[in-house]
């Protein structure tokens, strides 16, 4: 560009003043505000409305030429920042796109060309010259997707043949002692003081080697007693060392319309007041000289320009999208994220968050255990909750179960799992849940009354997999025993990590079930694993695959890696079956003391998330009481195999068990049944007693041999 | 009562502080106002506009290998911008008809990259009794940045160190007096790092400003500058401004 210049100034005939246009720069503030405008005073109302701007004149080099909307944009009698120049301009908020893109910009332009052209005439911008760098905005504002479509106009009456430029634009300091520089500086102070502003945007200024006089427009008659020499002063938003910014145009048609007649030359400062590190600085201003050119009618108002070119560079409108900002599912989001951030900040730098909030959490139960789980998962941040359950809302319900209301009663109660799901999206709507109502298929519960029945059962054991299938963690909520037998089975063939809560009065158990090697590793291991010798849990401990040796003097059951814990289902010795037949009332229900179920669902949400810190996650090796004194394992301490608390003590204690060879859901033999045969042997255990798992896993054979065992301690005793 | 200091200090004192600040910046004209809001209360802005760190422009501008120098940064995917070319497409949208015959001959384009807006305020807060900083950025069409971008703008090498470091305690909360989405230092460990300071300068007898001083320590993390020259004019006559002592 400067090698332009050059060539240009060889023939200055030729070279015709060029303005930088006003760039439009919007604070975030100004769409919250014409947002509140839209919704509480304009509504339907497209009638133009006055609203207000400001540039600015010391940025530094490099920043665009602006005109800077803020919040405060429509409160027209406010206060301008310092050392700013306001600009009016005129709102249209349209009500429809359709509208924004009809409306006839030339007209609007031509209209606020018009005002400003009677202005000049009739002399009103002498006393407010403000009037000539006024602006138009063009808005539509689709509050439903928080787009915002806009379109700036920066009105320019113009010249037919240009300006001429009759002297090049130099830096002040090149044509200016420092003398004269600090007397300008001085004058332009003096006069923002008796104009009662920090800026004006127009004025006169008389030279002379010590002297500097500066005067308002209005004063030309006075100030300028011969129009040999006039300088005029503008204030200037543009940083180009070669050209003035916009504000300058309709001040030059001001004066051709005012004194053309008169003047020949003029010569224009364009003042530039910018302060770097505490010191001030003018002398980077621009002075040059134009010839003033005529205008072709006095009467009819010039050719007019202005509206702002897109990022494009075409002349169309702009649109921003502020869903991010403003949508309040947005911002719930990011804000949720960002607090659970603040746990890194000091507490725990190393917190995998991700791990967490990433994690696909399927609900076995949505009555207490279940809604206490599913808020403490939310307060992690997981983002994806999926209930499964079949029961309704009953009365007694919502004062222990945080996700329901009364109302959910009425009618015959809501499904929980699908009630559970509208108030986890009311509580945040970021949340990612659904809810399946439907039953799981249990032992002793029999299903085959009929054919549908039995289909009935397939198909949801067929959409119990599926879902253990596409989650990372399944809770089991239930408030039976067996029910807790299918997904135990599927979970632990599928690899997947469970974790049990299950309430007594005043005690519960929370838990995580052993996660089994993948299917592949696993023959390595196999033999050891199911150790046919193993007459009790604790023998295959003495033979440990893969794992580290025992600390000598560590007791039975530390150190228990991961793939070797026990599940749920592994410290019996019956198999699960019907356990409401032949209850009392109090037996069948849960009867827990109320404080409970928010401790062990929080617990084990809490068990998860440590589970996940941990590298291995599910392999990890069981932490247990023992443990409370050493290193912890995660970021966030222990990893234990099962929490046991005893609310009557206040106390928690942390045991850890292994695998039992002989389990009635997780023994390579059921699991084995399981893979081979599906449904056909599922529905044998739910339609059988407990006789046929127990069969199957040889435990009849344990019982027949304890109870021998205990003939013999008994002839033992009474030989005593 | 001990000579000891505390890292608060009350509401008053937070105003007082404020003020001197501003005579301050009066003087080296670096942009702090004071917006009064409804009521006693009020608070210190500044905004400033910031050309986008390279990393960061490469992305984005590749997005519009076609843009037009003078043009706003638009950071947002291609597919959101697709409803402003609708608007100019549209056979009877007035691209041709405002066809700017202008600009040629008196128009010139600045060669200027891609530009943030960023606004800060500084607020009082009551249950810390110490100052809070609240900010946010834009682009020039007013889209607020992620703090993702936010973070993008800071040095690489400040932003490891930052990143790792206390101050990296930034939350999202509404603006108490605006009521808008504002990024937030969280204040919960400001007089945690005031107290070593103001017990040094009054061990040495002197005297400070502590907004001025934890502006110096928090501003910076998020390219807010706190000019030296404010350290080096004292300004003579004005009341010195200490911490709560008890």
């Amino acid at each position: 560009m400067a090698s332009d210049i050059s060539e240009a100034s060889s023939s200055t005939a030729d070279l015709k003043l060029q303005f930088a246009p006003f760039s439009s720069a919007l604070e975030a503030g100004f769409w919250h505000q014409l947002t509140q405008k839209k919704l509480n005073d304009y509504r339907l109302d497209e009638s133009p409305k006055c609203i207000k701007g400001y540039y600015y004149n010391g940025d530094p080099v490099g920043l665009p030429t602006r005109l800077t909307l803020e919040f405060s944009a429509f409160d027209v009698d406010g206060p301008t920042p310092a050392r700013c120049c306001p600009a009016v301009g005129t709102l249209y908020n349209t009500n429809t796109l359709d509208a924004f893109k009809n409306t006839d910009k030339k007209a609007l332009l031509e209209k606020e060309a018009a005002e400003i052209w009677d202005a000049i005439q009739s002399g009103a911008a002498l006393k407010n010259p403000s009037i000539l760098c006024r602006f138009i905005l063009l808005t539509f504002a689709d509050l439903k997707k928080y787009h915002f479509y806009y379109w700036f106009c920066f009105p320019a009456l113009c010249f037919p043949e240009g300006i001429k430029v009759v002297q090049e634009p130099v830096v002040l300091d090149q044509v200016f002692s420092a003398k004269q520089i600090a007397a300008l500086r001085e004058a332009y102070d003096g006069l923002c003081v008796s104009r009662g502003t920090t800026a004006v945007p127009y004025f006169l200024m008389k030279y002379s080697d010590d002297a500097v006089h500066m005067a308002p427009l209005e004063d030309w008659e006075a100030f300028f007693t011969d129009t040999k020499k006039v300088t005029v002063g503008v204030y200037d938003p543009c940083t180009l060392s070669q050209h003035p910014g916009w504000p300058l145009r309709n001040l030059l048609v001001l004066l051709a319309t005012q004194w053309g007649s008169k003047l020949d030359v003029v010569e224009v400062l364009c003042f530039r007041d910018r302060t770097l590190q505490g010191s001030r600085s003018i002398q980077h201003s621009l002075v040059f000289r134009v010839k003033l050119p005529e205008l072709p009618s006095s009467s009819v108002c010039p050719k007019s320009v202005g509206w702002e070119k897109n990022p494009k560079g075409a002349l169309g409108p702009r649109m921003v999208n502020l869903s991010e900002c403003m949508d309040p599912k947005r911002l719930a989001e990011s804000s949720v994220d960002l607090n659970l951030k603040l746990m890194r900040w000091r507490l725990v730098p190393s917190l995998d968050l991700d791990k967490v909030v990433n994690t696909k959490c399927l609900l076995l139960g949505a009555g207490t255990l279940g809604c206490n789980v599913a808020r403490t998962l939310m307060g992690w941040g997981v983002r994806r909750i999926t209930f499964v359950d079949n029961a309704k809302i009953s009365y007694s319900n919502p004062v222990r179960q945080p996700l329901y209301e009364f109302e959910d009663c009425l009618g015959g109660g809501k499904s929980k799992a699908l009630a559970a799901v509208d108030r986890l999206t009311k509580i945040f709507p970021g949340v990612n849940a659904e809810g399946f109502n439907m039953s799981i298929p249990m032992p002793g519960h029999p299903v085959n009354f009929s054919q549908a029945t039995l289909s009935q059962a397939q198909k949801d054991v067929e959409q119990l997999e599926k879902l253990i299938s596409e989650h990372d963690v399944v809770f089991l909520l239930m408030d039976t025993r067996e029910s807790r037998w299918l997904p135990t089975v599927i979970a632990a063939s599928k690899r997947k990590l469970v974790v049990n809560a299950a309430l007594g009065f005043d005690t519960f158990v929370v838990m995580r079930h052993g996660l089994k090697r993948p299917p592949n590793s696993q023959t390595v291991s196999t033999e050891s694993d199911s150790s046919p010798s193993c007459s009790s849990a604790s023998s295959s401990s003495s033979t440990p695959a893969g794992s580290a040796p025992r600390v000598p003097g560590s007791s039975l059951f530390s150190n228990i890696p991961g793939h070797k814990l026990g599940c749920y289902f592994c410290n019996d010795v019956v198999a699960p079956g019907d356990s409401t037949r032949d209850r009392t009332l109090d037996q069948q229900c849960t009867v827990s003391r109320p404080g409970l179920a928010m401790i062990a669902g929080a617990l084990a949400v809490e068990l998860m998330v440590s589970i996940l810190q941990h590298t291995e996650g599910g392999y990890a090796v069981a932490s247990s009481s023992d443990d409370r004194m050493n290193e912890p394992p995660t970021s966030l301490g222990l990893v234990p195999h099962q929490i046991r608390g005893f609310l009557s003590r206040f106390d928690n204690v942390l045991p850890a068990s292994l695998a039992f060879d002989k389990c009635t859901a997780c023994s390579p033999i059921v699991l084995d049944h399981y893979e081979r045969e599906g449904f056909s042997f599922l529905s044998k255990v739910f339609n059988s007693s407990h006789s046929f798992l127990e069969d199957l896993t040889g435990l009849t054979l344990l019982h027949q041999e304890t109870q021998a065992a205990e003939i013999w301690d008994m002839s033992d005793d009474d030989s005593i | 009562m001990t000579e000891k200091s505390c890292g608060v200090l009350d509401e008053e004192e937070f105003y007082k502080c404020c003020r001197l600040l501003l005579q301050q910046s009066e003087q080296l004209r670096d942009g702090w106002s004071w917006e009064a809001v409804q009521g006693s209360e009020g608070y210190l802005k500044k905004t400033a506009l910031r050309p986008v760190p390279a990393p960061q422009r490469e992305e984005e501008s590749g997005s519009h290998p076609q843009m037009h120098s003078t043009c706003n940064p638009s950071p947002q995917p291609p597919q959101e911008e697709q409803p402003v070319c609708v608007a100019s497409s549209d056979p009877s949208s007035s691209s041709d008809e405002l066809e700017d015959e202008d600009d040629n001959s008196c128009w010139v384009a600045e060669n200027i990259g891609l530009m943030f807006q960023f606004e800060y305020h500084i607020l009082y807060s009551c249950s810390y009794a110490v100052p809070v900083l609240y900010f946010r950025a834009f682009t020039l069409e007013g889209r607020s940045l992620t703090l993702g971008e936010v973070w993008s703008c800071v040095h690489p090498n400040f932003r490891i160190c930052l990143q790792s470091c206390p101050l990296n305690a930034i939350s999202q909360q509404e603006h108490p007096l605006l009521g808008q989405p504002f990024f937030v230092f969280h204040p919960c460990r400001t007089e945690d790092f005031m107290k070593p300071m103001l017990q040094a300068a009054q061990d040495q007898h002197r005297t400070v400003n502590y907004v001025l001083s934890w502006l110096s320590v928090v501003g910076p993390v998020v390219g807010l500058d706190v000019s030296l020259n404010y350290s080096l004019e004292r300004l003579p006559g004005a009341p010195p401004c200490s911490p709560r002592q008890h």
